[in-house]
């Protein structure tokens, strides 16, 4: 599927996956929003963001220690979590979406936070970024998952992630455990070892793990991860990125 | 020989659990305590190394259980009772299993020889960790938290609520008060917290059959932070039982029963804590008296480049809470200084304690230094990602009664590999700064002690 074909659907899936998150009321991105959202992010994410939004606060370091990831630099481009393509900025969705889930093993949900002062957080963090004031990036589309796996599906799915090559990084039955890991070869931008997500393990799924949380993670990819957008590659045949998505998922059947 | 058959069962001791705990401990096993559980992160948000605490986690702390800059009442909702499962459950829950499985002492003599059963100048033994404790902590409605920690001493047998309390956060407006009342530790907020330890507490070998307000002397010295410390030898709870100089008592007790307010009124730069204590020693009598009072301020920077520092002074004003021998009560009282720096893998802490007894007994005048002070200094790095490397320095200049009292100085340096996130196994000795001083007294004979154990959380 290509860049564009994504595009012409993507409002209508940003309306199924970001439907819990776009009721939120949004204030205006304004010089009083961003104040009100400075005071929150100097008691809830400063500590690990630090002051600058580089990434550096006093308790980040501890995350990982010597490996990766750490807090993310706002300053820079290389967000993880998007509905954006590769090397674009997320949307506020995307931050709205992240600020409230949290990220798996790493992050805690600040659901806790009412949602005027999640917006108002997230427009204090957009100003480290002189890039959030250029044209708005559009979302990739994530259309509605397919009807409910066939065996086949997940049979194909299985082919999809050898062909793709999947288990280099994440191991043959999904682990984590793939040779580049092993070897130590998956570094981030930061040049620090980071390990693929264990995907026989749900809660280690960074980006969520619903079906098209995972859709949108194959599609997008995790910028400044070794982890790539497969849109211009798998993104042309919807079906085979399903299956793959179904087979993912049924790599931690067993233990949900 | 004892180099030898001593290094030989630490040795055997940390390479056995090295090869055993990934057999006991399969991969589906993994778990993390109970507020990492809750929030679906790992421990390293809230901890430089459990379970000492990095900036977040205090902030945590000091909020009553809630992310920091949140009200959140625990972010994950609440339910019915009976609509709670298992999971439920684990959000709450915590165990931790924590102590030496090997203990190496090397005497240059006894006090007396052979004081302990089947020892001579040298002794090793083999124990079972020493400490479970099961905690239960959380938020139950917005701004309303608790915590309730049971621990288990395996070798002494019995359990007891070692800390148990009820939060109120964020009275008036947002970090301007934080309300705590129950039994909990007093100096959980200062730059040092007792609790929050890597060498964990060795007890001293009390002499057998002391008698009430009679001298008792020690076997074995304890190897225990001083600036915590009791400090003064011949001093006596209301009972008559003498108080170890080793034991943690005062502000830096670790549990008492109180209450307690803290704060950041200012802003995120300055924190205070106030609080009244039924006493120093409660469970050692000393609650039918006059209430105990603190207070302690911290000054903090905590921003950037992977760096915080704080500031803490505090302030204990005992009120007869503690007896000398001849029967009298005395007034103790603390002052201190404690500050801390993190830089990136590097934490260095260190807090300095003067314990002054107002006015001393007409009958131990002469007989009595009213003064004494006790200066800890520690450090943990990680020098990779799995394995953390702690020092601590410790020195204790006694005061109490001048026949009795022997000052100490002790360095321990203690290795900790975690083959998981939540199971370490760790080797540590402890080295005697003032052997070459001589005397018959457990603080000079107590040449070194090595030991190792393993330290689980789940």
């Amino acid at each position: 599927m290509r860049i564009h074909a994504l595009v012409a659907i993507g409002a209508s899936l940003l309306m199924l996956s970001g439907a819990s998150f776009v009721h939120a009321v949004k204030p205006e991105d304004n010089q009083a929003t961003r104040e009100k959202g400075k005071q929150i992010y100097e008691h809830a994410c400063l500590l690990c963001h630090g002051v600058d939004g580089r990434g550096d606060g006093p308790a980040g370091w501890f995350l990982s220690r010597y490996e990766g990831p750490r807090p993310r630099d706002f300053r820079g481009g290389s967000y993880k979590f998007r509905s954006t393509p590769s090397g674009e900025l997320p949307i506020d969705q995307d931050l709205f979406r992240t600020v409230t889930q949290g990220i798996s093993g790493h992050m805690p949900p600040y659901s806790g936070l009412s949602e005027e002062e999640r917006w108002q957080v997230i427009a204090y963090i957009k100003s480290f970024n002189q890039g959030f004031k250029g044209p708005v990036s559009i979302a990739l589309l994530l259309p509605n998952p397919p009807g409910p796996p066939s065996a086949a599906g997940i049979d194909n799915g299985r082919t999809v992630y050898i062909k793709y090559g999947c288990q280099n990084c994440h191991g043959d039955n999904g682990y984590g455990d793939g040779k580049e890991a092993l070897d130590g070869n998956l570094k981030d931008t930061y040049g620090h070892t980071i390990s693929p997500g264990d995907l026989t393990e749900r809660a280690s799924f960074k980006g969520g793990s619903s079906a098209q949380a995972i859709y949108r993670g194959i599609m997008t990819g995790l910028d400044g991860t070794p982890m790539p957008s497969y849109a211009d590659t798998i993104g042309g045949n919807d079906k085979d990125v399903w299956d793959l998505v179904y087979y993912i998922l049924s790599l931690s059947q067993e233990r949900q | 020989m004892f180099t030898r058959t001593s290094f030989l069962v630490v040795a055997l001791s940390i390479l056995g659990g090295a090869l055993l705990t990934p057999l006991l401990a399969p991969e589906e096993a993994q778990a993390i305590p109970a507020f990492a559980r809750k929030y679906n992160t790992n421990c390293m948000d809230c901890h430089t190394a459990p379970p000492i605490l990095n900036a977040f986690g205090q902030r945590f702390l000091e909020n009553g259980y809630q992310l920091p800059g949140t009200e959140d009442g625990g972010s994950t909702g609440k339910k019915k009772l009976s609509d709670l499962n298992l999971d439920d459950v684990n959000h709450y829950l915590g165990f931790r299993l924590i102590g030496n499985v090997t203990n190496s002492w090397r005497f240059k003599q006894q006090n007396p020889p052979g004081a302990d059963a089947g020892t001579v100048e040298n002794k090793t033994e083999f124990s079972f960790p020493n400490n479970f404790v099961v905690f239960a902590g959380g938020t139950v409605a917005k701004n309303v938290g608790f915590f309730v920690e049971l621990g288990h001493d395996v070798a002494e047998g019995g359990a007891e609520v070692e800390r148990g309390f009820v939060t109120f956060n964020n009275l008036g407006y947002r970090d301007l008060a934080h309300l705590r009342v129950g039994k909990f530790d007093p100096n959980t907020f200062s730059s040092y917290a007792t609790v929050r330890q890597q060498l964990g507490e060795i007890g001293e070998s009390q002499r057998g059959n002391c008698t009430a307000f009679a001298p008792c002397a020690f076997n074995r010295v304890g190897l225990a932070p001083s600036a915590f410390a009791t400090k003064f030898y011949g001093l006596y709870d209301r009972s008559g039982n003498a108080l170890s100089p080793f034991a943690a008592s005062l502000f830096n007790s670790g549990a008492e029963t109180g209450v307690d307010i803290h704060g950041r009124p200012f802003g995120d730069w300055f924190l205070y804590q106030v609080g009244v204590l039924n006493g120093s020693h409660e469970h050692l009598s000393d609650s039918n008296k006059g209430k105990d009072v603190y207070g302690m301020v911290r000054f903090d920077y905590a921003k950037s480049n992977f760096f915080s520092a704080s500031l803490s002074g505090f302030i204990y004003q005992g009120n007869s809470n503690a007896k000398v021998q001849t029967e009298e009560d005395v007034n103790w009282n603390r002052y201190g200084l404690s500050a801390r720096a993190t830089y990136m893998m590097v934490d260095v802490y260190a807090a300095y304690s003067v314990d002054k007894i107002n006015k001393t007994p007409m009958g131990v005048a002469g007989l009595f230094d009213s003064t004494a002070t006790g200066l800890t200094i520690g450090a943990d790095t990680y020098v990779t990602n799995q394995t953390l490397v702690s020092f601590r320095y410790d020195n204790l200049d006694a005061g109490g009664m001048l026949d009795q009292r022997t000052s100490a100085s002790f360095i321990g340096l203690q290795a900790k590999h975690f083959l998981r996130a939540n199971l370490a196994i760790f080797a540590r000795g402890d080295f005697n700064l003032r052997q070459s001083e001589g005397g018959e007294t457990a603080a000079r004979n107590l040449r070194h002690a090595f030991f190792s154990g393993i330290d689980v959380v789940f």
